[in-house]
């Protein structure tokens, strides 16, 4: 099954969402139309990762990282993305660091509770977590990643 | 489960598809109890990325010279689609309204990635 990129599709729902929130009251979408916008949005996240990957192989870095993504906006003339992107990105992080807080206290809770020494603390200090997307990396991964998704 | 050798991907993981999956389903996981809840750390994280991150990274991986991506970057990537998606609906539109329509049509996009720059790269790209 030879699958173009493209076909990774986003879901229906969740575009038809946006859309809708981004026109007046009263405007309609046809079905060819959101089809369009779906597909264009995939083929965004495609153009904007590849645009951001050579800003992080400029720099001789393996991982891409939020500055890449901005820059690449800057590139691709999306400039008015700059300013919502960075208060976004602030929100994340501080939703990143509660949760990991919070999961941090969640595992010493159980881990006292089965008598296990705390003593490995390195997942913990990974301050920007990463994703791999080496292809051999996943498949040594795949039990974790299935277990995982 | 056993630990792999490779850099902490398993709360990785965790945290990317708690933070935007919608759809893939939650496995047994010993280690994450609160994955299945929506408290209070994972409703606004919801709430952040319209998008699911796990679909996004998905597409990120279609590309071949990508190796790693951060979570962050991720997220920045889902966000930013979230604001093109606006973007082009709300310029299409503008379209439809010169045609007297309230109905957003395929031929409204098609216009607006003619005559819009930043959409040049859009050209070509979508089916008919």
């Amino acid at each position: 099954m030879a699958e173009r990129p493209e076909d990774l599709n986003l879901p229906n729902a969740v575009i038809t969402r946006i859309i809708k929130e981004a026109l007046p009251d009263g405007v309609n979408v046809s079905k060819e139309a959101r089809r369009a916008i779906s597909q264009a949005a995939s083929v965004f996240v495609l153009y904007a990762t590849s645009c951001a990957n050579n800003f992080a192989m400029k720099a001789k870095r393996k991982t891409l990282n939020a500055g890449d993504v901005m820059a690449a906006m800057e590139e691709m003339e999306f400039e008015r993305f700059l300013q919502p992107l960075r208060e976004a990105l602030e929100a994340y992080k501080k939703g990143q660091k509660g949760k990991k807080e919070a999961s941090e206290q969640k595992r010493k809770d159980k881990e006292k509770k089965n008598g296990v020494d705390d003593n490995d603390k390195s997942r913990e200090e990974e301050e920007d977590e990463e994703e791999r997307m080496d292809e051999e990396q996943d498949a040594e991964n795949e039990e974790e990643d299935e277990v995982e998704n | 489960m056993a630990t792999s050798v490779a850099v902490p991907v398993q709360s990785t993981e965790s945290d990317l598809d708690r933070a935007g999956s919608e759809e893939e389903p939650r496995n047994n996981d010993t280690e994450e109890e609160n994955t299945q809840q929506p408290g209070p750390t994972t409703g606004p994280q919801n709430r952040l990325a319209k998008l699911p991150l796990s679909r996004i990274k998905a597409l990120m991986k279609a590309d071949p010279d990508v190796s790693l991506a951060s979570q962050e970057s991720v997220f920045i990537i889902a966000k930013a689609t979230e604001l093109f998606v606006e973007m082009i609906a709300k310029d299409a539109l503008v379209y439809a309204q010169q045609g007297k329509r309230k109905t957003l049509q395929r031929k409204d996009l098609d216009n607006a990635i003619e005559a819009i720059d930043e959409f040049a790269f859009l050209e070509g790209t979508l089916d008919n």
